[in-house]
């Protein structure tokens, strides 16, 4: 160093090069930040040259003071407020602090029985979803074929028009709801919404579901969704239910876990294609051949059965016909193991069996989850370790849970031009729909979609009027989880902080003003959504009122702790075991590879792909990070002569995707893996044009019992292009700061004028 | 953790309980009174540093005397930034207090006028800010004032603003000869990491970096 300025540090004070006097365009931020703005210390409105937040700069940021204070704000100290979570249909309780008017950082509840004050990845991301630079602020109509900003007052209108008074019965049947899972008093008054209008048409979609798990509990059991009792059982056995990353409520697993583990340490066998999260904290890991986790859970039973352990009689046949060595052959998993498991079930009572996606995602999917489920009935865990929640005490605010069946029956329903209205709300089908659904042809055919979303995603592409609503900081709401712990509990959802854009509704309040076209009599008294659920509360049942409460302390008492406890008195499940058949395992020379569409906990399924927090968050297994990747076995990779960079297709009869591979061990030479999450075609800046989508090239197969897509049934192969391009991963030797200046520098000469040594 | 009703009118928080800065605000009045011209010169300051910056003249929207107000009207440093001794910010006053006094004061000064088209259009006036430190550095104005200032009982004996000023001018400079506020101190972490080794401070890398 010879005492030359480094020219990337503080180049206001640079020498004047072309390079450092170059501002970069910031005029973005600004614009987003004054919309922000009002009457707060110390906000920065950033007219920054370069980044500000490395740098020390004079002058550079603007503080503004309050015109006058409020009195008990203190600027620095921040407040926190109860809220719900919303990244993922989990149901957690939040606590989010408040500090000059803004939501600054999102904990956990400890209070919600859900997730006892724990918060993962995405809900910690929460801000980054709110204070997105893509959100929506202004209503946009499709004219001439573009979508155009347009005012409120005329998106009112055109939504009069069509939906209102006006339109008549038959028209109102022809109209549809799409969306995610929806729970409480959002679910409630989609239904009522559809009941004005007299149609029946509300479809519930989510890419990570357990519908097929929930169909079996529902027969086999009784009850759909019953209490797993992880903390009380000796040993887990999980076929590919990752219940620690994506599985149903992973930040309660997660905790019942840890119970699980500590003192007499329970063991955790997982059997799949592909190693998830909680495949890879097991003592024991079973690489399954794809497609056949019901074939190996058979064969397990047939140990069982030949040690001793009575099988129910409608299920013996099933049994029967799996001894070990078949089950070997089929699933690839070796008679030693198969005996060792079985082995270990018998030590270890009461234990746990469940299935995941990679099981339920079959064209016999249902069959081989009720195989998973036969190993609970018959090692006695039902009653023990799955426990019945007893029915919620108020059903119309229970979930209304997302699957694919009803994405699958969508598409039908807009090819056959049954629909004249359709709304979405938090889906995006036009990205979670396999291609091979056809469902953005299909969509052609309904004259006026309404998307309600803060984002331009792929489903607000194809809408004629897009409606951007509040995020979920800045909205109200009631949540009721559908795995619901040992209290069953609905979740308050209050705003965190002011809206950032004036004028977009929270989406209860949207649904009010769409009711109060039709039904101006019924909704008339509710000046907005929030008086609709301090009514509502206001009219629970006399025992929550305990103590002598009025109506306004038990609202102020829901709010402070973010939820409200409700009693169901817990039941008794049955096991009702019916015949199990599983068909032949097909195989397909053209095809020889099985496509597993992995979800992770971060980008979920596609939703948080434009949180540049979870985009840089490393894969949990491959590390990878901003990227897609393709998960090879070594031995396949060999046979495809590929190493990891190397660019693959993988081709399906329905598509194909050019990705980069990562070899690794923990994926079954017959599978090849690729996360879900990326590929979006729209989706704001930090979202677009980034990796692949699987799901796009998966086959319309579905399981034959419950007309759930199989979403881990589809055949591919994998062809090297030729190509090799950098796979960026965390924890390389890579020093570059990227233009970031993660570590600011300074002279010598400067460092012994200014530190003081 | 501390709960506040959601407010219907202003679609804001509303505290239940509310925090009473009356008796701060009736303090911080009554320093101004209390000031003697003479520091007595056994009060132990803290030990600063060398080390300087030579900072950029801060173009304000409104010329702000600092020299005026303190070494002339000999007001407390404290009375306008009073957040500095309750949380980790020191805050720019609100505009209602700088018309507490400048609606009778001054009225027909240019930069009052300026200022009062400022409160007439109910719009904060958009300072910049001079002492600008990384958003990964904590640091807590109040800790510090209590070391040195509130927990200084000599000190507290003699509150007037010429005990004040040699606290914050360990960071600020003395405020007494500026008129807008220029950083004259560099703020680094050398220079912060001198600083708590000669005053005791505390020397993990998570006090400050949190």
């Amino acid at each position: 160093m010879s005492g030359n300025e480094i020219k990337y540090f503080r180049p206001a004070l640079g020498s004047g090069s072309p390079t450092q006097a170059a501002p970069l365009p910031s005029i973005k931020r600004r614009d987003f930040l004054k919309i922000m703005g009002w009457g707060t210390v110390g906000v920065t409105l950033a007219g920054c040259d370069l980044p500000t937040t490395v740098t020390l700069e004079e002058g550079k940021e603007t503080v503004v003071s309050y015109l006058s204070p409020e009195e008990y704000v203190i600027p620095g100290i921040g407040v926190w407020y109860a809220s719900a979570c919303l990244q993922c249909q989990a149901g957690c309780g939040i606590h989010g602090r408040v500090r000059e008017g803004r939501a600054l950082k999102l904990e956990g509840n400890p209070d919600s029985p859900v997730n006892r004050g724990k918060l993962c990845q995405m809900g910690q991301s929460g801000v980054q979803t709110h204070y997105n630079p893509d959100r929506l602020s202004k209503p946009q109509l499709r004219k001439d074929g573009k979508l155009v900003d347009i005012s409120w007052d005329e998106a009112w209108k055109v939504l009069e028009e069509k939906v209102g008074a006006a339109a008549d019965k038959s028209a109102g049947a022809r109209v549809a709801w799409f969306t995610g899972t929806v729970s409480g008093h959002q679910a409630v008054l989609i239904g009522e919404h559809l009941d004005a209008l007299g149609s029946k048409r509300h479809f519930v979609h989510e890419a990570i579901n357990n519908a097929v798990g929930r169909a079996v509990n529902q027969d086999v059991l009784g009850e759909a969704m019953p209490r797993l009792a992880i903390d009380k059982a000796k040993l887990v056995l999980s076929f590919g239910a990752d219940f620690l990353g994506t599985w149903v409520s992973p930040v309660h697993f997660a905790t019942e876990y840890a119970k699980f583990r500590s003192g007499a340490r329970g063991v955790l066998v997982v059997a799949e294609p592909k190693m998830s999260l909680t495949g890879a904290n097991a003592d024991l890991w079973l690489a399954v051949r794809p497609g056949t986790e019901g074939e190996l859970a058979l064969g397990i039973a047939h140990a069982l059965m030949k040690s001793g352990v009575s099988v129910p009689e409608a299920a013996r046949a099933a049994v029967t016909a799996y001894e070990p060595a078949k089950a070997a052959e089929i699933t690839g998993i070796s008679v030693q193991r198969i005996e060792q498991v079985a082995a270990l079930l018998k030590q270890h009572s009461p234990s746990l069996v469940l299935a995941g996606a990679t099981v339920e995602g079959q064209e016999q999917g249902y069959q081989a989850a009720s195989a998973v489920m036969l190993l609970n009935v018959m090692l006695g865990n039902v009653g023990k370790t799955i426990v019945s929640r007893g029915e919620f005490p108020f059903p119309q605010l229970k979930p209304r849970t997302g699957n694919t069946r009803d994405l699958v029956a969508f598409a039908a329903a807009a090819k056959d031009k049954a629909l004249d209205v359709a709304f979405f709300y938090g889906a995006n089908p036009v990205y979670t729909a396999p291609a091979s659904l056809g469902l953005v042809e299909a969509l052609q055919h309904i004259p006026f979609k309404v998307v309600l979303t803060q984002f331009p995603d792929e489903t607000a592409a194809q809408a004629d009027l897009v409606l951007p609503v509040a995020s979920s900081l800045e909205d109200w709401g009631t949540h009721v989880a559908d795995y619901q712990p040992e209290q069953g509990v609905i979740t308050f959802q209050q705003p965190l902080m002011e809206g950032l854009y004036p004028g977009t509704p929270g989406v209860g309040d949207a649904l009010l003003k769409l009711l109060k076209m039709r039904e101006a009599q019924k909704y008339g008294a509710f000046n907005d959504y929030f008086s609709y659920l301090q009514n509502a509360v206001a009219s629970l049942p006399e025992q929550y009122k305990a103590g002598g409460l009025t109506n306004k302390q038990l609202w102020e008492q829901t709010l402070q702790k973010g939820l409200l406890t409700v009693d169901s008195a817990p039941g008794s499940l049955k096991t009702n075991v019916s015949a199990i058949t599983l068909g032949e395992v097909k195989t397909d020379a053209e095809y020889p590879l099985r496509l597993i569409p992995s979800p992770r906990l971060g980008l979920w399924d596609g939703r948080h792909a434009n949180i540049p927090w979870l985009q840089e968050a490393p894969d949990q297994i491959s590390k990878v990070v901003w990227d897609s990747w393709a998960e090879l076995h070594p031995s396949t990779a060999a046979r495809l002569g590929v190493q990891e960079g190397d660019v693959v297709e993988i081709a399906s009869a329905h598509g194909a995707i050019k990705v980069k591979v990562y070899v690794f061990k923990g994926v079954h030479p017959d599978a090849i893996a690729v996360p879900l999450g990326q590929g979006h075609e729209d989706y704001g800046r930090y979202a677009k044009g980034l990796g692949v989508n699987p799901l796009k090239i998966l086959s319309p197969a579905v399981d034959a019992k419950t007309g759930e897509l199989a979403l881990y049934s589809t055949r591919v192969k994998a062809t090297r292009t030729g190509v090799h391009e950098e796979l960026v991963k965390e924890g390389r030797d890579n020093t570059s700061q990227r233009g970031r200046k993660l570590v600011a520098t300074i002279t010598a000469e400067q460092f012994r004028r200014t530190e003081g040594v | 953790m501390l709960w506040i009703q959601w407010d219907r009118a202003t679609r804001g928080p509303v505290q239940q309980g509310c925090v009473v800065l009356l008796a701060a605000l009736a303090l911080a009045c009554a320093m101004p009174s209390l000031a003697g011209s003479v520091t007595p010169t056994s009060i132990k300051y803290p030990i600063v540093p060398d080390g300087t910056h030579a900072g950029k003249d801060v173009e304000q929207p409104i010329e702000f005397p600092h020299d005026i107000h303190t070494a002339v009207n000999k007001i407390n440093c404290l009375y306008c930034h009073n957040y500095a001794r309750r949380s980790k910010v020191a805050g720019i006053p609100p505009t209602s207090k700088c018309m507490g006094c400048h609606s009778v004061i001054a009225t027909d000064k240019p930069r009052i006028k300026q200022l009062t088209e400022y409160w007439e259009k109910k719009q904060p006036v958009p300072w910049k800010k001079v002492h600008d430190l990384p958003e990964f550095v904590h640091f807590p104005h109040e800790k510090h004032l209590k070391k040195f200032l509130f927990d200084n009982e000599e000190l507290v004996q003699n509150l007037s603003v010429d005990t004040v000023a040699p606290v914050c001018a360990a960071c600020h400079g003395d405020l007494r000869t500026m008129t807008v506020a220029k950083k004259v101190k560099p703020l680094n972490m050398g220079w912060c990491v001198s600083c708590h080794k000669a005053n005791g401070g505390p020397g993990d890398c998570w006090t400050c970096h949190k």
